[in-house]
């Protein structure tokens, strides 16, 4: 080998580099990038001693394999010799069978457990040169880089997907969901068995886009022995029995029986486990240190994901009733009157507020009905509400006369507040309507410091109803305004909050809705049913406010039904009396 | 009444069914709508083929001027009233998992979804339908405290987008999957695609979606890169300068409002903040066209009351100069200002 053997090659290490020769570098970080102008070309001779090549080559970090026209290996450096031990000088490099160095082509291979990459350089003479250079540690240094990034990414994607409170159902459903295909081919979650049941969900990798789920429920005695000794919070580490019980359970649909590797983690719960996700895929991707790690930091997340999913369940449910308590009822049908309501509160995430409405039936074929608003806002307001109405139910059957009944909730709230020894008050507009026998209604209304009700007369007009009267809760010797109005049929009373009104929007977001906007809003409105009526209200005041925040909104219409018009009925298939008698339709 | 059979004799009752909606008479409506029942239509053909197309006709009336907001509204009850009671009549079995259908935060429109509901009802699935109107806040709990394999979403109005798009994104972090439709997305459903979100046409394709657990778990990714000139959070930052400011031009050149009545003057305001918030939406989802359409219609709407197409130009010629430094709004309103010269034309 001389000189001119290697004055135009590169030996790969970056350290010389010659303008003619073009390479690409085999990991982009490590191959620094040098001006190749500033370094000056390779000079044939200076007229220094030559060193002795063979010993300088030796040294390289490649190994050589120099062979001749005929392919026959002529010589073999010891870095060569340590790589390719098969490659013998004197033979063919084809006959040593190296995969990657017999078809000529350059490229990185894998030998004896070692990454290689290897190049191919023409000689002189017909000659060639391979540089074979040992890259196992390099490569697994980027490739233990990449699979760390992909399991930072895959923990992010979890994160995201389950930091959210979850419907429990969606939360187990989402968790096998993110094992496929990530972890998995199958992914088999188990939730701990209540009351004797286990339920399950199951991903399966269909293909490359989103998994298939399903779910079911097993009892717990079926359970194979390593899900029932996961769910006491025992990981087990036997594998091979695992996959065998796994498919005796029917749960590894599409995956061969034997070739398949599989694990099994609790997930984490408050003292015992919320559960146990089984993982399987075909053996060729076995799981290893690494991946069984990856699994419990999925295990951890997933497993208090369930655990918020449950707790918030359970209070959701409490949550839940009580709330639903606290709502407003929808107004019992009644002979002659026709009810529309509209209720938004406050907090949208809360369905309730401290606005409230109802009715209720009075022995003499009348309807008592109300509309009020408790100081305060959200639960608490709403808890208030909760007692008014209460007593409301219970006074109405002492005391049916308006005004009467509301100077006895004043009393009964005086001494309820005084008890708790908190101010609490409120204000509400409670009435009677009774049907008259030519058609048409007669309200008896009593307001204890309410906005004054409209109504909408036939003739398109709105009249607001002179009604006073002082906030109940306060004092013991309330004033309560009283006033009687005449509704003829289709003509309708409009009770409402202070949330109409009061609405801020407009073109700046800080001018009142005002009861003249209301007003203009329901004039010309005397021909829609009730409910549209109660609709309608409620929507001019939310497009005021243009989605800003409100107070509690709360409307109730009543509007008299004509004699010519059809009693209500429930069921439409239900055919109409000929002769409709109202006594005897709603009863007492 | 006769008993009718077949197609042809929905579109012989069609007319009375109108009439019925036109005289507010809830009975004369559902008896209608029952008796094609009876005579063997499907529920599903009844909703789709005599509610819909009806309802379409009301809001096409209003739009005309031939009705009042109150008639249109009493006529809208008197066709929830029909819904429910063709839903009660046809009284479907669950078999499916709970699907909830809701309208977007300030959207009113709730007859659409309401159909889309009972359809899908009639398919099987167990429907939760929230009604108009519905705050995120309160959606995303209902969701949390109930499983749903879907949620639909309707937008009858393009102006909510941008909201549309904040509450859809609310439902995928409690991953369940969305499917949206209503006219507000565009006939073709391009402004959907746009947010990244599945679209269905009509009653029966969003039944088709849900029942394709796959096909609505494929979310394509929002296009949205635009917002990143900032033109539409510039905008609604200026809503309110851009109303005033238009206000005070019209009332300048335009000497007859300045005698407008408090209620004229109200509906004025409105309709300029109608005007800034298409525009708003037109930037959102980046396209002129939302913004082009909202003022065809506009003017349609106008003109049928009266108002001269000018009285909508002066307010684009307004914002246009004040957002000058705005590319996307400058175009929007230069083909807006085009639209209303061949709309007023």
């Amino acid at each position: 080998m001389t000189a001119a053997d290697v004055r135009d090659f590169d030996p790969g290490d970056g350290r010389i580099s010659t303008p003619s020769t073009r390479r690409a570098p085999a990991w982009s970080a490590a191959a620094p990038v040098r001006p190749t102008a500033a370094l000056p070309p390779l000079a044939p001779d200076r007229g220094q001693v030559p060193p002795d090549w063979s010993e300088v080559v030796e040294h390289f970090r490649e190994g050589l394999v120099v062979c001749d026209a005929d392919g026959v290996v002529r010589h073999i450096s010891p870095v060569a010799v340590r790589l390719l031990p098969e490659v013998v000088p004197g033979e063919l490099l084809a006959a040593a069978g190296v995969r990657g160095m017999s078809d000529g082509i350059p490229g990185a291979f894998t030998h004896r457990g070692r990454r290689l990459t290897a190049r191919c350089v023409p000689l002189s003479g017909g000659r060639c040169c391979w540089y074979v250079e040992d890259v196992t540690e390099s490569v697994s240094r980027a490739d233990a880089l990449l699979a760390e990034r992909a399991r930072s990414a895959f923990l992010a994607v979890v994160g995201d997907k389950l930091g959210n409170p979850l419907h429990p159902d969606r939360a187990a459903a989402a968790v096998v969901r993110l094992t496929v295909p990530s972890l998995a081919e199958v992914a088999v979650l188990v939730l701990a068995p209540r009351s004797g049941r286990a339920r399950w969900w199951r991903a399966s990798r269909v293909d490359d886009e989103t998994p298939m789920v399903d779910s079911g429920v097993l009892a717990g005695g079926d359970l194979p022995t390593a899900i029932a000794d996961g769910l006491t919070g025992i990981e087990p580490h036997a594998v091979d029995w695992l996959v065998e019980q796994a498919v005796d359970a029917g749960w590894l649909p599409g995956l061969p029986g034997v070739e398949s590797a599989a694990r099994v983690v609790p997930l984490p719960g408050g003292d015992t486990p919320v559960g146990v996700l089984l993982v399987a895929r075909r053996a060729t991707r076995p799981y290893d240190e690494d991946d069984v790690e990856l699994i419990r930091a999925f295990a951890a997340r997933a497993g208090a994901a369930l655990t918020t999913a449950l707790l918030y369940r359970d209070q959701a449910e409490v949550a839940d009733t009580l709330q639903a308590s606290l709502l407003p009822v929808e107004p019992a049908e009644t002979a002659g009157v026709q009810w529309g309501t509209a209720y938004r509160p406050a907090q949208a995430g809360l369905r309730i507020g401290g606005d409230f409405y109802g009715s209720h039936r009075l022995a003499d074929g009348g309807s008592l009905f109300f509309l009020g608003d408790v100081s305060g806002k959200g639960v608490e307001a709403a808890v208030f509400t909760g007692q008014l109405r209460q007593c409301l139910q219970a006074l109405h059957r002492v005391e049916s006369h308006p005004g009467r009944l509301l100077r006895l909730l004043n009393d009964a709230l005086l001494e309820t507040t005084q008890a708790h020894g908190q101010g609490r008050f409120a204000t509400i507009v409670l009435g009677v309507a009774r049907p008259e026998r030519e058609g048409g209604l007669t309200l008896t209304l009593a307001g204890g410091g309410h906005l004054p009700p409209l109504v909408l007369r036939a003739s398109g007009e709105v009249e607001t109803v002179p009604l006073r009267g002082m906030l109940i809760g306060v004092v013991p010797d309330q004033r309560v305004g009283e006033v009687t109005v005449r509704l003829a049929p289709g003509e309708t009373c409009l009770l409402y909050s202070d949330g109409v009104t009061e609405a801020r929007g407009g073109r700046r977001g800080d001018e009142q809705f005002g009861p003249e906007r209301l007003v203009t809003a329901l004039t010309g409105c005397q021909r829609m049913p009730a409910p549209a009526l109660a609709e309608r209200v409620e929507q001019v005041t939310c497009d005021w406010l243009a989605h800003g925040d409100h107070d509690d909104i709360a409307v109730l219409a009543l509007r008299a039904v004509g004699p010519s018009g059809r009693p209500s009925r429930h069921l439409h298939a239900v055919p109409a009396p000929a002769d409709p008698d109202q006594q005897r339709e709603t009863g007492a | 009444m006769t008993a009718p059979s077949t197609a042809a004799d929905l579109t012989d009752v069609y007319p009375a069914y109108l009439d019925h909606l036109a005289d507010a008479d809830e009975y004369g409506a559902v008896d209608v709508a029952l008796g094609l029942l009876d005579a063997g239509l499907p529920a599903e053909r009844v909703l789709l083929d005599l509610v819909a197309p009806a309802q379409s006709e009301v809001g096409e009336r209003w739009a005309r001027n031939e009705w009042s907001v109150a008639q249109e509204h009493a006529a809208t009850h008197i066709s929830e009233r029909v819904v429910a009671a063709v839903a009660a009549h046809a009284n479907p079995r669950p078999t499916g998992g709970r699907v909830v259908v809701a309208c977007m935060d300030g959207e009113w429109h709730a007859l659409p979804p309401r159909l889309v509901a009972e359809v899908l009802r009639l398919r099987g699935w167990q429907v939760t339908f929230l009604g108009a109107s519905v705050p995120a806040a309160h959606l995303v709990s209902y969701l949390h405290q109930h499983d749903a394999h879907a949620v639909a979403l309707a937008c009858a109005l393009p102006v909510r987008l941008p909201h549309a798009h904040r509450m859809i994104e609310a439902c995928r972090r409690s991953d369940v999957p969305v499917v949206v439709g209503g006219r507000g997305f565009g006939a073709d459903g391009r402004w959907a695609r746009r947010l990244g979100v599945p679209w269905a046409a009509d009653a029966p394709a969003a039944a088709e979606l849900i029942a394709d657990e796959r096909a609505l778990r494929r979310v394509p990714p929002a296009q949205l890169s635009h917002l990143a000139d900032d033109e539409y959070a510039s905008l609604v930052r200026r809503r309110a300068e851009l109303i005033d400011g238009a206000l005070a031009d019209l009332r300048e050149r335009v000497p007859a409002t300045r005698a407008y009545t408090a209620a004229q003057l109200d509906s004025t305001v409105s309709d300029l903040g109608h005007i800034v918030d298409f525009l708003a939406a037109a930037l959102y989802v980046d396209d002129a066209s939302l913004f082009t359409e909202f003022v065809e219609w506009l003017t349609g709407i106008l003109t049928s009351r009266s108002v001269p197409a000018a009285a909508v130009d002066l307010p684009l010629a307004h914002c246009a100069t004040v957002l000058r430094d705005f590319p996307r709004a400058v175009r929007a309103l230069t083909l807006g200002r085009a639209a209303l010269l061949g709309a007023a034309r």
